[in-house]
């Protein structure tokens, strides 16, 4: 580098990082051999923290350069002559005192940096879990969507006898006020003559509603209300016959028909969904 | 008559092939162990201690380790222990530099000296009949140096100079960069040869102070191996150095306080370098701890590796073989320095520009393997290959003599190869496993790097391979 800078006359205060004027093998800047380095001035005030302070304070009077055809080229800036910067600010408070050994400390300041470590390391990930979770779950059902999914009916217009039926998710739901007469003969049915057993009981909250969805169980076909030879609902395209707790009684269906999820917030009404 | 008989052969009959002894070494491993003479120790009243080993060669080393080095130094006056081993040999009290020289070399022997960062030694390799003259200049080197002020100054331009080309041993400006980075605002930290700051500054009065300060009785060694005999050397050492002080200036004994180890990391890239060196260490075993052998082992295992190495994917190192198979690096090893109370378990490599992720990675699965899935046989091998290597390393006068002084600077006293080798024995596979856990697994390592290091992963992803999440 110093031999290339040298060569290259106008360039070479821009190729080296610090410039001295150097007497080339060919053109000599002043008789002579040897070149002391200008003198550079020490900003005492600068702190000793850089290579580029380094480089012009260590020796006094700045590098003695020598350069010639027969004898070796050299910098005389000997290596003993670096001094490594004082870190005390840096250095943790058990390290500070040079005259003491830094093995004793060595397992205190290693735990304390893995456990930090460590700890850091679970924050970040519960954390990184949290955003991540966050970002995925926004792509699911929002709260207008999820609040379509529950139907809210006031029972109070559903005279007794009387099967309504609303869309609900996209499919019809059948809510029936039933009278006791109703209740009393599905639930003396007995078991052994239903393709589905189910008991009255384990298909109604209140044996006064029966709340089912309108669809066949054969091939999804809507029945027909208060139609059919048990008094319940009636499957007009392959003729499934169901009770009025929606069991299959006749006909090709396999299974009852769905119960879905419903709870009566009062008297009055039935949330199903 | 052509009968063979193979029984009763003597040498002079019996065709050439058989009189070679094959396969059979001149020395079993069992006589080389417990062949070595006892090193004997005794101390002057002062607290000089004197060590020896008596081999009966004809030549010795006799030297003096003292425990000071540039831990001991402050940021201002780090490398005048340096200095001062470049002024050693430049005249004392009663004789020039000539003078030294003249008698040193009439004597046709050799006199170095070597700085460390816990050790300082001079030392003198002579012939064993000239062993009171060798004792007598070397106290005089060390006791009564001149330290003439035209020869600091003239030394200043050479310690420069030197400082200069030691940039070009980039093993050696890495593993000082590891120091620095690794014991940062410690002594440890410093390196040996000093910033050029104090190389510019240091006076005669520095220097002096320095040798008041650290070169005290106590903390000396004379050792020697070698054809000398321990009560002539005795001798002469309360001969020449009875004088030598053991107080210290308003009794300010200098104690050397822990020095805290900073994982951390330190990069002087430079892309127009060919190759990169690094270096990854944790902390290590202090020199006297139990654990020195298992990590001894420990790194025997792990090996080292040149690109010269012909053993390519038969080399028994997993490291080693990696390296070869897929051209990791240019030459590793794994080291150890240690200290007085601490130390530097590490890996040193040097790989191009390319590699340097894959190394690193390879080396640190290497130690992953030792804290880990470390087995019998790898154990087992490494055993014998430290076993060969510390009874190998001690092939003459002055290898020994420098253990000596090491060794009683260090223990108190010289561990004989036998001790090694039963310490060695003891290690176990779980040992190596437990010993290695303790110092590496999970722990903060300190880096350093020199030359086009781009590749060289984050600090961040170099810590978190110390450990393995399978465990």
């Amino acid at each position: 580098m110093m031999s290339l800078a040298a060569r290259s006359g106008a360039f070479s205060p821009y190729l080296q990082a610090t410039n001295y004027a150097v007497a080339g093998p060919l053109k000599a800047l002043i008789p002579g051999v040897v070149v002391k380095g200008e003198k550079v001035l020490v900003d005492t005030k600068k702190p000793f923290l850089t290579r580029e302070s380094l480089n012009g304070q260590s020796p006094k009077t700045g590098p003695a350069v020598s350069v010639s055809i027969n004898a070796k080229a050299a910098v005389r800036f000997a290596h003993t002559d670096i001094k490594v910067p004082d870190f005390s600010d840096y250095r943790r408070p058990e390290l500070l005192d040079p005259k003491k050994s830094s093995q004793e400390s060595s397992e205190s300041r290693k735990t304390f940096s893995y456990l930090v470590t460590g700890a850091t390391a679970v924050v970040g990930v519960y954390t990184a879990k949290t955003v991540a979770t966050q970002f995925i779950s926004s792509m699911s059902a929002s709260a207008d969507v999820l609040a379509m999914s529950k139907i809210e009916v006031k029972l109070g217009e559903i005279p007794e006898g009387k099967n309504m039926t609303f869309k609900w998710r996209g499919k019809p739901l059948f809510i029936r006020h039933r009278s006791e007469k109703e209740i009393a003969v599905e639930e003396a049915v007995d078991m052994a003559e239903l393709r589905d057993p189910q008991h009255d009981k384990d298909r109604v909250a209140n044996p006064k509603w029966i709340i089912v969805i309108g669809v066949c169980t054969h091939l999804g076909c809507v029945p027909i209300a208060n139609a059919g030879d048990y008094g319940g609902y009636y499957c007009p395209c392959h003729g499934s016959h169901y009770d009025a707790s929606g069991r299959i009684r006749k006909g090709p269906a396999p299974l009852n028909l769905e119960v879905p999820y419903y709870e009566f917030p009062d008297e009055d009404t039935v949330i199903v969904g | 008559a052509r009968d063979q008989t193979w029984v009763c052969s003597d040498a002079s009959s019996s065709p050439i092939l058989l009189s070679l002894r094959r396969g059979q070494a001149t020395v079993t491993y069992a006589q080389s162990l417990l062949g070595a003479p006892e090193t004997r120790l005794t101390a002057l009243d002062n607290g000089l201690r004197i060590a020896s080993e008596e081999t009966g060669h004809s030549t010795c080393t006799v030297g003096l380790w003292i425990g000071c080095g540039s831990r001991y130094e402050t940021e201002k006056n780090n490398g005048a222990g340096f200095f001062l081993e470049h002024m050693a040999f430049k005249g004392t009290k009663k004789h020039t530099q000539m003078a030294l020289e003249q008698q040193v070399e009439s004597m046709g022997a050799h006199l170095s000296a070597y700085t460390s960062r816990e050790h300082t030694a001079y030392y003198m390799k002579t012939l064993a009949k000239d062993l009171p003259k060798a004792v007598e200049l070397l106290s005089e080197v060390v006791q009564s140096n001149a330290l003439s002020e035209a020869d600091i100054e003239q030394q200043r331009s050479v310690v420069l100079r030197e400082l200069e080309e030691v940039e070009g041993s980039l093993q050696d400006v890495c593993l000082d960069l590891l120091h620095a980075t690794a014991f940062q605002g410690t002594p440890l930290g410093h390196s040996v040869l000093g910033p050029s700051q104090n190389a510019r500054t240091l006076s005669r009065q520095d220097l002096v102070d320095f040798i008041k300060s650290h070169y005290k009785a106590p903390r000396m060694v004379l050792a020697a191996a070698g054809g000398v005999t321990h009560e002539e050397l005795v001798g002469l050492a309360k001969q020449h150095f009875s004088g030598v002080s053991f107080e210290y200036e308003d009794d300010a004994v200098p104690v050397l306080s822990p020095c805290r180890f900073s994982g951390s990391e330190i990069r002087m890239r430079d892309d127009d370098m060919p190759l990169a060196h690094i270096a990854i260490a944790v902390e290590g075993a202090s020199a006297a701890s139990p654990d020195i052998v298992p990590l001894m082992v420990a790194n025997s295992i792990i090996g080292s590796y040149d690109i010269t190495f012909g053993g390519g994917k038969h080399l028994s190192s997993r490291l080693a073989r990696l390296a070869s198979e897929e051209s990791l690096c240019h030459s590793f090893q794994a080291f150890h320095s240690s200290y007085s109370d601490t130390g530097l378990l590490g890996i040193y490599f040097v790989t191009d520009k390319h590699h340097i992720d894959d190394m690193m990675h390879w080396s640190q699965n290497a130690w992953m393997n030792l804290c880990t899935t470390v087995t019998e046989s790898d154990v087992a091998r490494a055993k014998n290959a430290l076993k060969a290597s510390l009874v190998g390393q001690l092939d003459g006068t002055t290898p020994k003599c420098d253990d000596i002084g090491r060794h009683v600077l260090n223990y108190g006293r010289r561990i004989p190869l036998a001790e090694w080798d039963a310490r060695i024995d003891a290690v176990t596979p779980r040992m190596v496993r437990d010993v290695c856990s303790k110092y590496i697994y999970d722990k903060c390592p300190a880096v350093s790097a020199v030359g086009p290091v781009e590749q060289l992963p984050d600090y961040n992803r170099m810590r978190s391979a110390m450990y393995w999440l399978r465990f």
